[in-house]
């Protein structure tokens, strides 16, 4: 039997929900047909969450699911200019024309890059410094200021795929207008991987302290909120306090979805159209990571 | 005897292109470096004073922060340290203080911080401490007796106040006399 998966038409973060539970509906299918043929927009958290699903299901299937390449020519271009197609060989089974493009587009910030070491963060750290500043402070009026603890951030987020995922991920970078909530350009950090997720990697040490709560949605609680790492090192958990703290300044927002949960700590903008936390969502493996950094924004402290 | 130690020579000998500090594999490398580099140092003349001098690191993450500032505190500060040695950081920008500030709170610990040309402590440290550490750092030196007459504190609590700055590395004693570690 086979399973299709449809990838929205506009495929951001909000949209991930209903492509998560076209994923989890597809279930054992013998054969998975990702279909993107409609896809109009995507964001940089629709690109690595694609790559994400992609890889779950060659892992799960022990063959590379199929996806169709978006039909809309500009649309395939945009996703080739992010660098998605040079990564999608590897976890899908391509149907459709696949766009040649010069590579290294002055306006990406990051292209979809994947991170399995920490050589890895290195070099998407020293590539955002060295080639996007200029972007992120000139073009997006981020305060030079804030494009230091962008690149912490970024090694941040990052890292817990290093750390935690038990599998590689990829990460993208991109600006474009939040028209949802701010009508304003924003700085968005896309991070995902199909690993073992918050619950799986914080079960041992936390699950009996919450009891009967203990689920995607305390894990994610216990790692954002409450920065608990599996470690026992004391020094360990503070990365994702230090982009918190890094994204308050900057009236940024941050949500990780993992498993069945969604958390998310919201900045003024964007109070009224999102909540903290969501639960009983469709189970998606792994973890995916957004951050978002408005383009202007006056620091406070 | 006050050494300086350039984080960023550091750095360089794991790539000679590297100028940010971040991951825990290269903040766990860098600190290596420098561990060697102190127990060469205080075997050889007793060493006193470590200033970590950042200021050619481009950007340093948490991970790091934790990997080498706290961990070094961890191992040359405290009771069991295989030598005493106080530290004390330079060429943090605000926000890189704060970072290292909240890793450092974290574990209870804390050091002396060189920011504008001026000299304050960060991480945990009692409001007591943190006051008779700012009025020595003004004077440039200063005995019990004079920091009592400063603060108008009892003197058992300048005592006190100034035995905990010792013991945490905060303070160095000569002769009856308090000095941050940059004046050693």
């Amino acid at each position: 039997m086979s399973a299709v998966i449809d990838v929205p038409t506009r495929f951001d973060e909000w949209a991930f929900d209903h492509f998560a539970a076209s994923y989890a509906a597809a279930g054992d299918a013998a054969r998975v047909l990702v279909d993107a043929h409609a896809c109009e927009w995507i964001s940089p958290f629709g690109l690595v969450g694609l790559l994400a699903a992609g890889h779950a299901l060659q892992e799960r299937h022990g063959r590379s699911a199929i996806l169709t390449v978006p039909s809309d020519r500009d649309v395939a271009h945009f996703w080739a200019r992010m660098g998605f197609f040079t990564h999608a060989k590897d976890v899908f089974e391509l149907h459709g024309t696949v766009p040649r493009v010069r590579g290294g587009d002055s306006h990406v910030l990051l292209e979809v890059t994947p991170v399995r070491a920490a050589e890895d963060v290195h070099n998407v750290v020293q590539h955002i410094q060295e080639r996007s500043a200029d972007i992120l402070t000139t073009e997006l009026g981020l305060d030079p200021k804030a494009t230091m603890g962008f690149g912490m951030a970024l090694s941040e987020a990052c890292q817990n795929i290093v750390e935690h995922a038990g599998t590689g991920g990829w990460v993208a970078v991109h600006a474009y207008t939040w028209k949802r909530t701010l009508g304003k350009r924003v700085v968005v950090i896309a991070v995902a991987d199909a690993g073992v997720g918050f619950r799986h990697t914080l079960e041992p040490t936390q699950g009996k302290r919450f009891g009967d709560r203990w689920g995607d949605g305390a894990a994610l609680e216990a790692a954002l909120l409450q920065n608990v790492s599996r470690f026992r090192d004391p020094g360990r958990g503070q990365g994702l306090a230090g982009i918190r703290r890094y994204l308050m300044r900057w009236q940024g927002k941050i949500s990780i979805r993992s498993g069945t949960a969604r958390i998310a700590i919201l900045p003024p903008w964007d109070e009224g159209d999102d909540v903290p936390l969501k639960e009983n969502l469709a189970s998606f493996p792994g973890a995916q990571v957004q951050l978002v950094i408005p383009a202007g924004a006056q620091e406070t402290r | 005897m006050i050494t300086q130690i350039d984080v960023r020579s550091m750095l360089a000998r794991l790539g000679p292109d590297r100028r940010d500090l971040v991951t825990r594999p290269t903040g766990r490398a860098v600190r290596t470096s420098i561990d060697t580099e102190i127990a060469a140092l205080a075997e050889a003349a007793g060493l006193a004073v470590v200033v970590l001098d950042f200021s050619d690191v481009r950007l340093m993450d948490l991970s790091c922060a934790d990997e080498i500032v706290a961990k070094l505190l961890q191992t040359w500060v405290g009771p069991t340290a295989p030598a005493h040695v106080c530290f004390l950081v330079r060429g943090l920008d605000d926000h890189q203080i704060e970072d290292v500030e909240h890793v450092l709170r974290h574990q209870q610990l804390a050091l002396v911080a060189e920011t504008q040309g001026t000299l304050r402590l960060i991480g945990e440290v009692a409001d007591p401490w943190r006051i008779a550490f700012a009025r020595i750092a003004e004077r440039g030196r200063a005995a019990a007796e004079e920091l009592a007459a400063d603060l108008a504190w009892p003197i058992d609590d300048v005592r006190s106040a100034l035995a905990q700055l010792a013991l945490r590395r905060l303070v160095v004693e000569e002769s009856g006399q308090y000095l941050p570690p940059c004046a050693a």
